[in-house]
């Protein structure tokens, strides 16, 4: 095994700790001690000492973890837990110990270049991606989650920023960010050829926009700690559009009441929890959950659920608990995966809309 | 066991709880094999495999408990119940292999009774996570020990736990009004539906503390309070503890304060200096008071006067809401003792009186016998009548014997003087972590002819002895 000597120091210093477990929304939701940053620790640690090895359902544990952060940020003393998940995924993909799901994303990654497979036909987006083909100064990235599951949404958002006469450029094909190598194998060379296309991409625009707040991670933060910097600026979407609001988009404030699902990514990494709000707070009243911000919990991981589909499901479950304990009855997405899961288990009479089409109730 | 009877126990538990929440795998073989226990860490740490369970098993409801008590009964396959793993005295450790029966899938809010003030929930609830239920609707649990966020409802009570605020709100044994629990032989069971009457000996008091050695706690009403109006802090610096114990058993008699901790000189000098900054030679104590404004208000005063009476330096709110706001950052690795230290913490309870000479006693005990041991206390439950200390050992890696036999006949010679020395100057084996194995022995030291009385319920209630074996001296 060639884990590195701050893997392993983070997975000692995690392997009798507890104090995360009430975070974790896989561990919540399948109430099974192995999904704790604990026992992924604690197994890493054993194999470190020759007791157990990593293959078979020690490996298939590390794949049961959405790196959500969640963990990383409830840390009082700061180690990182994905630290180690990730060199663990890395090394199981290298030693061929990789689970048989993952195995078969990778291999449709290697053919398509997507882990899910072609990209499916859509007229209106490919009329846009006409419209928008012109070179701009900034690029609107869609990412492989809204292209393959979600075009009707990228479109929303597409509208939206037409409405506001922005220019700005999209591509009917875009390279894969590197989020979904990084995800699966963590930190390996092809990981890094795809960040470094995605960056070199990046870097013929002023500003790139990412749709996906998973995309905009990896971008502005997981691809620069690996030397990988493009020379653009990255914005996600929910900040792009503060900057619209009350400028090129005019809302007028209603009555409705809305309570925002920050997505992991954008709460976290990326620590922005207050664009999303001041957009909403311009459409009407917000409503917070207990749990918001950094606090947040995942609701949907779009990879996730390629092997651990009901899993996901209950996590979006839960999530709709807490909303509807707080008294939310629209929930605002501005991540694809969360809008889908969240979307299959809404309860009666509540509803979950994108952040876009919050705006457009409003114009 | 052969193969072939293995695969039929096997199926028969699929059968009762699920395919999916049973299970056979390494991952969580090993990860139900490790607790807080120290020998459990100190064991793995050396690239040992503790004993684990051959079949681990997620029931759902009591009905699914049930039925795997009665696949385990009929088979006679030792039963060790999981919650949230974080007890320190190995009583979640499946010592005897069989099953392990992890209750944490048993999480439903089945009940928000806000005229009653409690919450019912299955007992595999994180506890923190009750407390965010009470929480949405403005509520409390004030149940707030340091594994707040890791263990679960049936884990607390298994073990008679408490919580910082213990002082105005009680232990985990004054916070249930009822429970659900499955009997070893599969029946189940309700406690009274109301604590406090007079049709005979309490029910749930049985349970409690029982460790699943008498059956599985499937469900619970666990009480809440409102939310204080507010809570003050006040730090005090005693010159000495035997003022620090007038001033707080005077102050008991007058009104109850929720957090009184005292912290001994070296505990003063060492974790408070480190997390709370107080660098002054003495005894430490933070008290906070809460509750409705006009009622803090006038126990401030009370505090102040009391406290004024004994010498104690007023050192104002700082330090106690420093204290309040990382109180759990002392249990995050790098903040706490942890290995390759060997370390234990050895609480005990007695009457005012007696507390300090057991804190003395154990002091003089440890550091004479065990040399190599640095002893430190503070006292953190209060009652009108005493007062428990959670005093702990601390033994440097370098003299933690390499041999892991060796290092664990050190560590239970330890525990083995310490303890003896608090039951012998009037304590009691435990205060709030349980016994499991590390005490178990200790038992019928404690209780001599009494003992007969928690035998009696055990061969009783579960004649095969499958329950938990190995705990609590039963």
């Amino acid at each position: 095994m060639s884990f590195s000597n701050k893997c392993r120091e983070t997975a000692d210093a995690c392997r009798f700790c507890w104090m995360c477990r009430h975070i974790c929304p896989v561990g919540n939701t399948t109430g099974q001690e192995r999904n704790t940053a604990r026992a992924r620790a604690l197994s890493l640690s054993l194999v470190g000492r020759g007791a157990a090895e990593l293959k078979g359902d020690l490996v298939q544990n590390v794949y049961e973890c959405a790196l959500c952060r969640a963990c990383t940020e409830d840390c009082k003393t700061g180690w990182d837990p994905v630290l180690f998940t990730r060199e663990a995924r890395r090394e199981a993909v290298l030693s061929g110990e990789a689970p048989e799901a993952v195995r078969l994303l990778l291999e449709t990654y290697a053919k398509t270049g997507h882990i899910y497979g072609a990209e499916p036909k859509n007229k209106a987006f490919s009329d846009a991606a006409r419209r928008h083909a012109a070179k701009t100064d900034v690029l609107f990235y869609v990412g492989s989650d809204a292209r393959h599951f979600a075009k009707d949404k990228a479109l929303g958002a597409i509208a939206l920023l037409e409405r506001a006469k922005v220019s700005f450029t999209l591509l009917e094909k875009e390279p894969e960010s590197g989020r979904q190598l990084s995800f699966l194998c963590g930190d390996t060379k092809e990981t890094r050829d795809a960040m470094q296309a995605a960056a070199a991409l990046y870097s013929g625009y002023k500003t790139v926009v990412f749709y996906e707040p998973e995309d905009a991670r990896t971008a502005k933060q997981d691809a620069p700690e690996l030397g990988i910097a493009a020379k653009a600026k990255l914005v996600t979407f929910p900040a792009y559009l503060e900057t619209l609001i009350g400028k090129k988009l005019k809302v007028k404030k209603g009555t409705a009441v809305y309570t925002f699902q920050d997505p992991a990514a954008l709460a976290r990494a990326l620590e922005d929890v207050s664009s999303a709000r001041a957009v909403l707070s311009a459409c009407g009243e917000l409503k917070e959950m207990l749990l918001a911000g950094k606090e947040t919990v995942l609701a949907g991981d779009l990879i996730l659920d390629r092997y651990l589909h009901e899993t996901v499901l209950g996590m979006a479950k839960r999530r709709w608990d807490e909303a509807v304990n707080m008294g939310a009855k629209t929930l605002v997405t501005a991540d694809t995966a969360e809008y889908l899961a969240l979307s299959a288990t809404k309860p009666k009479g509540a509803r979950v809309i994108t952040l876009e089409e919050a705006i457009a109730e409003c114009l | 066991m052969t193969d072939f009877l293995f695969t039929q126990v096997l199926t028969e538990l699929e059968d009762a709880v699920g395919r999916e929440n049973c299970s056979t795998r390494d991952i969580d073989k090993l990860t139900h094999g490790v607790d807080y226990f120290w020998l459990s860490r100190m064991w793995a740490d050396r690239g040992l495999r503790m004993p684990e369970a051959d079949y681990i098993v997620s029931p759902k409801n009591a009905q699914e408990t049930s039925a795997v008590l009665k696949i385990a009964n009929y088979y006679k396959i030792p039963v060790t119940t999981w919650g949230g793993g974080g007890g320190t005295q190995g009583g979640a450790i499946p010592v005897a292999g069989g099953i392990l029966l992890d209750t944490k899938r048993m999480d439903a809010i089945t009940e928000f009774n806000e005229k009653g003030m409690y919450i019912e929930c299955g007992a595999g609830t994180i506890y923190k996570h009750l407390e965010w239920k009470a929480n949405e609707r403005g509520y409390a649990t004030m149940h707030y020990p340091s594994s707040l966020t890791c263990s679960t409802v049936g884990g607390f009570l298994a073990h008679r736990g408490i919580g910082v605020v213990s002082t105005k709100y009680g232990k985990i044994d004054d916070m249930v009004l009822g429970m659900e629990v499955v009997l070893p032989d599969g029946t189940i069971i309700h406690t009274s539906p109301a604590p406090k009457h007079a049709a005979g000996p309490d029910l749930n008091q049985i349970f409690i503390g029982s460790e699943g050695t008498l059956g599985v706690m499937t469900k619970a009403q666990m009480r809440i309070y409102d939310m204080p109006e507010e809570r003050r802090f006040r730090g005090f610096l005693f010159r000495n503890m035997t003022d620090a114990f007038d001033a707080a058993r005077e102050l008991l008699q007058k009104f109850k304060p929720s957090v009184m901790r005292l912290y001994d000189p070296a505990e003063t000098a060492s974790l408070i200096k480190k997390i709370v900054g107080v660098e002054r030679e003495g005894a430490f104590m933070n008290v906070a008071i809460e509750g409705v404004s006009e009622m803090v208000e006038l126990e401030q005063k009370i505090l102040l006067s009391t406290f004024a009476k004994y010498g104690a330096e007023d050192l104002g709110s700082e330090y106690g809401e420093k204290w309040w706001k990382e109180k759990i950052t002392f249990f995050y690795p790098g903040h706490m003792m942890d290995l390759p230290q060997m370390f234990g913490t050895m609480d005990t309870i007695a009457p005012y009186g007696k507390i300090e000479e057991i804190y003395w006693a154990m002091k003089k005990a440890i550091e004479t016998n065990f040399p190599q041991a640095k002893f430190i206390a503070h006292f953190s439950h209060w009652y009108e009548w005493g007062a428990m200390v959670y005093d702990r050992f601390i033994v440097d890696g370098k003299d933690v014997p390499t041999d892991p036999k060796e290092a664990m006949r050190l560590h239970n010679a330890i525990w083995n003087c310490g303890v003896r020395t608090a039951i012998a100057n009037g304590g009691v084996v435990n205060d709030h972590h349980g016994v499991g194995i590390k005490l178990g022995r200790l038992m019928k030291e404690q209780y001599g002819p009494a003992m007969k009385v928690f035998e009696g319920l055990k061969r009783e209630l579960d004649p095969n002895g499958i329950m938990n074996p190995f705990k609590l001296g039963l």
